[in-house]
């Protein structure tokens, strides 16, 4: 095939100039790298925020005590969230299939026998094992009864079993919390290490919400309140009216700063989104231009190389090279390039990307996607940039170009 | 054969015309071996590269082997150079980076057809010309003698019915010179056409037949019943270093 052969006259100039070939090239392994890197990294906070929105509910809401900052756990010295709120919320809002108040104390004390550990205190209602999905493996869950009693029972997470009783059975055994005896009456279901924030989800305990607000923490105040609605799609017109009912519950009026916050997928995507957005735009913006730079360095050394190398062009011309022969032999090298280019600016993407996963805490995720938006660009720069300086290389006049 | 009826040659238009050839007719029969002389701006460069099919005439016919030229398109152009015909230039003009045997096969890349042997045709073009033991050389490598030879070999490989040299000893020693002169008297024996392009007389006066021209037109068409003989000038002069070329 001719059109083989005219094209590895291409390959053998760019193999014969080969410092040329490497400046030709920077760009689009620059712009290629950061494309690489930038999906990659793209592709990773979507799968964090779909784990993490998994995590937290797809139809779930969380109002928490505090305003200010947009996830993380209530604000302890806020005490204005009571029980009555949560109440009010399940009366007055429609469309609400759970919602169920939470009383918070992170790292309380827990003693068995010899054994001491802090763990986080939940205060539930019943149906907090419905609203997070989470129901005992051993045991019972907390009832009705516990909350109306005020009983001293409490459920463990497995973490806390494996740290306070060993491999003995828990069921039954009372245990000491911030010096309140409370009897085991049920083990949670393993949910394992979250996210990225690398909280131990298992290192909990659970009490009924009355016997966490009177008998342990000694307040009237809840952590939170957490909402699971009957249609995600109305999710963010409940918030609002949960917010309109809070603000008057608690007499707020803007521009004072609420003392409340509502968490929902939607802010904690936003959240996750946030922490890579800004390198995104960055590599985003070197992506562009070194693609453009690049682009255009390649065709004004393809320019300089169709002027230095007339005589070659006149001469091939002269042996019976057609236009067309020229024409492609000039857009073989910028092709070649930009694909070479990519190819290296793909594998350095990767180790970067790698790098990255390794040294940071930042969600990476490779594909094939990268690759083949790569393999995309390189054609589009290489026509592009190529077609310029092949055509001026084509329209040569052989006498003028041998003289 | 080659058969030039009436060509003309004129460059820029309106008022301001410059005309280059006047009025040239002439036939070449195959295996002659003919110098086209002049002083420079007689036009003499401008009649090669028509007769090389790298321009065309503004009037008149070009016929080669019957076919008129001045009919063609450029890619037909580009095939009938191909085929047909082999250029010598006075720079040489090689691919720089690229070996002689790389050089020498360049027209077949060009070609309908690659041949499966064509290393070995530019192996042999090369014997031809003496440069066996250079196949693997690059032009930096060689000497200027050496790399018109290489040139030579390039012309050669398409075998094609006219080689073309212009000024092909401008840029050589006297003795690299010669010996490309008596290169082109050994192909013209073997029955090749050659057309060399030259202002030197003595140059000239080996071929069969001088077409002189002035002013261009046709000054004079002359058959020389004793060329010189290139082989027999190179005996004459001291011998070379070994490899000169």
């Amino acid at each position: 095939m001719k059109i083989l052969r005219t094209a590895n006259e291409g390959f053998e100039s760019l193999a014969a100039n080969k410092l040329r070939t490497c400046f030709m090239m920077a760009g689009t392994v620059v712009g290629i790298a950061a494309l690489t890197v930038i999906m990659a990294i793209g592709k990773g906070t979507e799968s964090q925020v779909m784990r993490r929105v998994e995590n937290f509910g797809p139809r779930a809401m969380m109002l928490v005590a505090g305003g200010g900052r947009t996830i993380g756990p209530p604000d302890a010295s806020v005490t204005t969230l009571t029980l009555p709120d949560a109440r009010a919320i399940r009366d007055e809002i429609p469309g609400l299939e759970i919602v169920t108040p939470q009383a918070w104390q992170m790292g309380a004390g827990l003693r068995y026998g010899g054994n001491q550990i802090k763990a986080t205190m939940w205060g539930i209602e019943p149906e907090w094992h419905d609203a997070w999905n989470w129901y005992t493996a051993e045991g019972d869950g907390i009832t009705d009864e516990d909350v109306a009693t005020m009983a001293r029972v409490c459920v463990i997470g497995s973490s806390v079993k494996r740290d306070l009783f060993g491999d003995a059975d828990p069921i039954g055994e009372s245990l000491y919390i911030n010096k309140v005896a409370v009897e085991v009456k049920g083990v949670l279901q393993r949910r394992g290490v979250a996210g990225a924030s690398g909280g131990d989800f298992d290192n909990r305990i659970l009490l009924p919400i009355t016997t966490a607000m009177r008998r342990v923490m000694n307040v009237d105040h809840i952590g939170g309140v957490r909402i699971i609605t009957s249609d995600a799609g109305r999710m963010a017109e409940q918030a609002e009216q949960i917010t309109r009912l809070m603000r008057i519950r608690h007499r707020i009026t803007p521009p004072a700063e609420d003392d409340f916050r509502i968490n929902s997928p939607l802010a904690i995507a936003e959240v996750v989104r946030g922490t890579s957005g800004t390198l995104t735009m960055l590599l985003t913006g070197l992506a562009g231009l070194s693609l453009l730079v690049g682009g255009v360095v390649l065709m004004n050394i393809l320019l300089i190389s169709v002027a230095e190398r007339t005589a070659e062009i006149g001469l091939r011309r002269a042996v019976g090279a057609t236009r067309r022969d020229i024409f492609h032999q000039f857009l073989t090298e910028s092709l070649s390039v930009t694909f070479l280019g990519m190819i290296l600016g793909s594998a350095l993407g990767w180790g970067v990307s790698l790098a990255i996963r390794r040294l940071t805490t930042m969600p990476v995720v490779l594909s094939w996607e990268p690759l083949a938006l790569a393999i995309g660009f390189a054609l589009l720069i290489g026509t592009f940039f190529g077609v310029q300086p092949a055509r001026r290389a084509a329209r040569l006049d052989p006498v003028e170009a041998l003289r | 054969m080659i058969e030039l009826e009436g060509i003309e040659k004129t460059y820029g238009s309106g008022e301001v015309v410059t005309r280059v050839l006047q009025d040239i007719s002439f036939e070449i029969q195959p295996g002659q071996y003919v110098a086209i002389m002049g002083a420079s701006g007689t036009g003499k460069s401008t009649l090669m590269n028509i007769l090389g099919c790298l321009d065309k005439p503004t009037d008149g016919h070009y016929r080669l082997d019957g076919t008129d030229m001045v009919e063609l398109d450029d890619e037909e152009l580009s095939h009938l150079r191909n085929h047909k015909i082999g250029f010598v230039f006075q720079q040489f003009h090689l691919l720089q980076r690229t070996t002689a045997l790389k050089n020498a096969l360049l027209p077949l890349i060009y070609a309908d057809h690659y041949p499966e042997d064509a290393e070995e045709l530019a192996e042999e073009a090369l014997a031809m010309v003496g440069l066996s033991d250079r196949i693997d050389y690059r032009p930096s490598q060689l000497s200027g003698g050496q790399q018109q030879r290489v040139a030579i070999a390039r012309a050669l490989i398409n075998n094609p019915a006219i080689l073309l040299a212009d000024e092909p000893t401008g840029n050589l020693d006297s003795r690299s010179g010669t010996e490309v002169m008596a290169i082109f008297q050994r192909l013209h024996r073997d029955g090749r056409t050659i057309i060399i392009v030259t202002h030197d007389r003595e140059l000239a006066e080996h071929a069969q037949r001088v077409i002189v021209l002035e002013d261009g037109q046709i000054a004079e068409d002359r058959r020389i019943s004793q060329p010189r003989d290139a082989q027999a000038e190179l005996a004459a002069l001291a011998p070379a270093e070994e490899n000169d070329g």
